[in-house]
């Protein structure tokens, strides 16, 4: 065998066991995302959306709903590949007893992926219903979102996996939250847009994944239609595979001594 | 295949400098019960987690199940089961969860699993726990659990890294009966542990580990014959030169530890009459055990 770790279809296994484990409680978890995915559209969208006038012919609530729907799917992947991989990983010897089964490496890795997929997935459907509820969705094409959310979230799940395999305790995801995750969301362009700010901060903002996600989010979500999407889904597709493979390696190192 | 279910040679580990596993050379054969002995720090569970490739060797060449290691680990792991040193029970999970998850992870069937699960069950005495989170389990309970775990995919070759370490008298002598109990139905088992007694009863052979190495193998009365003898004398209080001088023409073994004088006998003829004759009476006499051999083989110096 040339890569002993090379992920396989096991990796649904891992996934079955993420699930078995979120069947006790999904009905809170549910809850609460609602409840805060609310909280932030009343407060972003109505609340500081009074001062903001109409960007490009649209409200403040409609420019900031595709950005949060996009956003929600970023957070709740990396949250379940740090916090939740970690404790798996280092604390609970879950990655070992697997390792102690016919799985791999890569079969743990991929499913742990699918899995914060999957979770992100369900979070940012709920988000959609809430923002179909206060009329924000213009085009049915917004469904077509979900598939690229899946995406976008495996590969934020892949790079929250490097960092778990980088951490040696769970204050690192406070850097990693305060280096990485929350500018990744300002400069987005999730909640103000990017244009017209400084030179830097528009090239900054077109490097990172986020960007991409976002702008392919609300082309479907105000218009139908998305403009260069080729561009951005390929920018989403190349990063998740370079993110997925270096979680990979660096997962590998960590796990077998 | 050829009929050796480990065939290690030479195999090594080192963390940094320190050598953990320093050239293990060791052949079990199917159906063979083999007990690794060691003090602490003496490599045994490094050498156990390089046979299912948790810890890669770095030199030597470590066949397990007639397959290499370092390249088929996971066709190896398919067919072995492995209890931990270390707690790896899921603890998101409850006793029948765990069981069922780990059997997918064996790709078992739903329906082979549960049939399983229900024989295993009742096999470690787990019924009442059926539903139970494993954080209201006691030790002895998450032991046999994860036993129960180790045998979900009925396995050749079963690896137990101190399987009774930690548990009360009742619950050591339900795992080691279990464990008898595949051993007749002809399991091949390798198990480390610190309790000699269980070891020399259940191992067909034992190896005594210490700084990565082996320093005697074979089957634990021979091995105790031959390197300690028939019987031990213990005499505590200590024993005067006049006392050691005599004992010079017998056919036994001394060795003062503190204040207790050990004679190791190797037929005992005459030793207790001498000791007698010499006015000492306050002796014990019984037989050599597998503690005394590893004792003597490994000092007894505390470790860590
Ligand atoms: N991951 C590691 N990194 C560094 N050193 C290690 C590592 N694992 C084990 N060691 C060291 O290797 C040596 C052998 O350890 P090992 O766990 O194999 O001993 P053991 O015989 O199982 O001991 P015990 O009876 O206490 O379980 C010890 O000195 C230990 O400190
Ligand atoms: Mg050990």
């Amino acid at each position: 065998m040339l890569f002993p770790q090379a992920p396989s279809h096991r990796a649904f296994r891992v996934w079955v066991r993420h699930l078995v484990y979120y069947r006790s409680f999904y009905l809170a978890e549910w809850a609460g995302n609602l409840g805060e995915h609310i909280l932030w559209l009343v407060a972003f969208g109505y609340g500081l959306g009074r001062l903001v006038p109409s960007l490009d012919g649209i409200s403040y609530a409609q420019f900031i709903g595709p950005g949060l729907m996009v956003s929600v799917a970023m957070w709740n992947a990396t949250y379940e590949s740090t916090y939740g991989a970690y404790s798996r990983m280092r604390i609970q010897n879950v990655y070992e007893s697997m390792l102690m089964a016919p799985l791999t490496v890569g079969d743990i890795v991929l499913g742990d992926l699918l899995w914060c997929a999957s979770r992100a997935l369900i979070g940012s459907t709920l988000m959609l219903i809430v923002l179909s509820l206060f009329g924000l969705v213009g085009s049915l094409w917004a469904v077509a979102i979900l598939p690229i959310l899946f995406i976008e979230a495996v590969m934020f799940a892949a790079l929250g996996l490097i960092a778990t395999s980088l951490a040696h305790s769970f204050s690192f995801f406070n850097f990693y939250f305060s280096a990485i995750v929350m500018p990744m969301f300002f400069f987005a362009g999730t909640l103000f847009p990017i244009k017209g700010l400084p030179l830097w901060v528009e090239r900054l903002s077109e490097a990172l994944p986020l960007t991409h996600a976002v702008r392919i989010a609300r082309g479907l979500f105000i218009y139908g239609y998305v403009e260069d999407f080729i561009w951005h889904f390929s920018f989403l597709l190349g990063f998740t595979f370079l993110f997925l493979t270096v979680a990979c390696v660096l997962v590998s190192r960590r796990m077998v001594e | 295949m050829p009929g050796f279910v480990i065939d290690a040679q030479g195999i090594e580990k080192s963390f940094g400098t320190l050598k953990a596993v320093d050239g293990v050379s060791l052949q079990v054969k199917t159906g063979e019960c083999f007990g690794i002995l060691g003090p602490n720090g003496a490599g045994k569970t490094t050498t156990i987690k390089m046979l299912h490739g948790a810890v890669q060797s770095d030199a030597g060449a470590l066949r397990v199940l007639g397959r290499d290691v370092a390249t088929q680990s996971r066709l190896i792991r398919a067919q072995m089961g492995v209890v931990s040193q270390e707690d790896t029970l899921d603890r998101d999970l409850t006793v029948y969860e765990n069981l069922w998850v780990y059997a997918g992870f064996f790709s078992i069937s739903k329906k082979a699993s549960l049939s399983r699960i229900e024989y295993l069950i009742d096999f470690m005495q787990l019924r009442e726990k059926w539903d139970s989170q494993i954080k209201t389990l006691s030790g002895g309970m998450k032991r046999r659990l994860h036993i129960a775990r180790a045998l979900i995919h009925e396995p050749k070759f079963l690896i137990l890294d101190e399987p009774t370490t930690g548990l009360d008298p009742q619950a050591r002598h339900l795992v080691w009966q279990r464990l008898r109990e595949l051993k007749a139905q002809g399991l091949t088992i390798l198990l480390t542990t610190h309790y000699m007694e269980e070891a020399a009863q259940m191992c067909d052979r034992i190896g005594i580990m210490d700084g990565g190495k082996f320093l005697v193998e074979g089957p634990p009365q021979t091995l105790v014959q031959e390197k300690v003898g028939d019987e031990v004398y213990e005499l505590r209080g200590g024993a005067s030169e006049e006392l050691l001088d005599s004992l010079q023409g017998l056919p036994v073994t001394t060795e003062i530890v503190a204040d207790i004088l050990y004679l190791y006998s190797h037929n005992g003829m005459g030793v207790m009459e001498h000791l007698i004759s010499c006015g000492r009476k306050d002796f014990l006499r019984r037989p050599a055990t597998l503690e005394d051999l590893f004792l003597r083989l490994t000092g007894r110096e505390l470790r860590d």
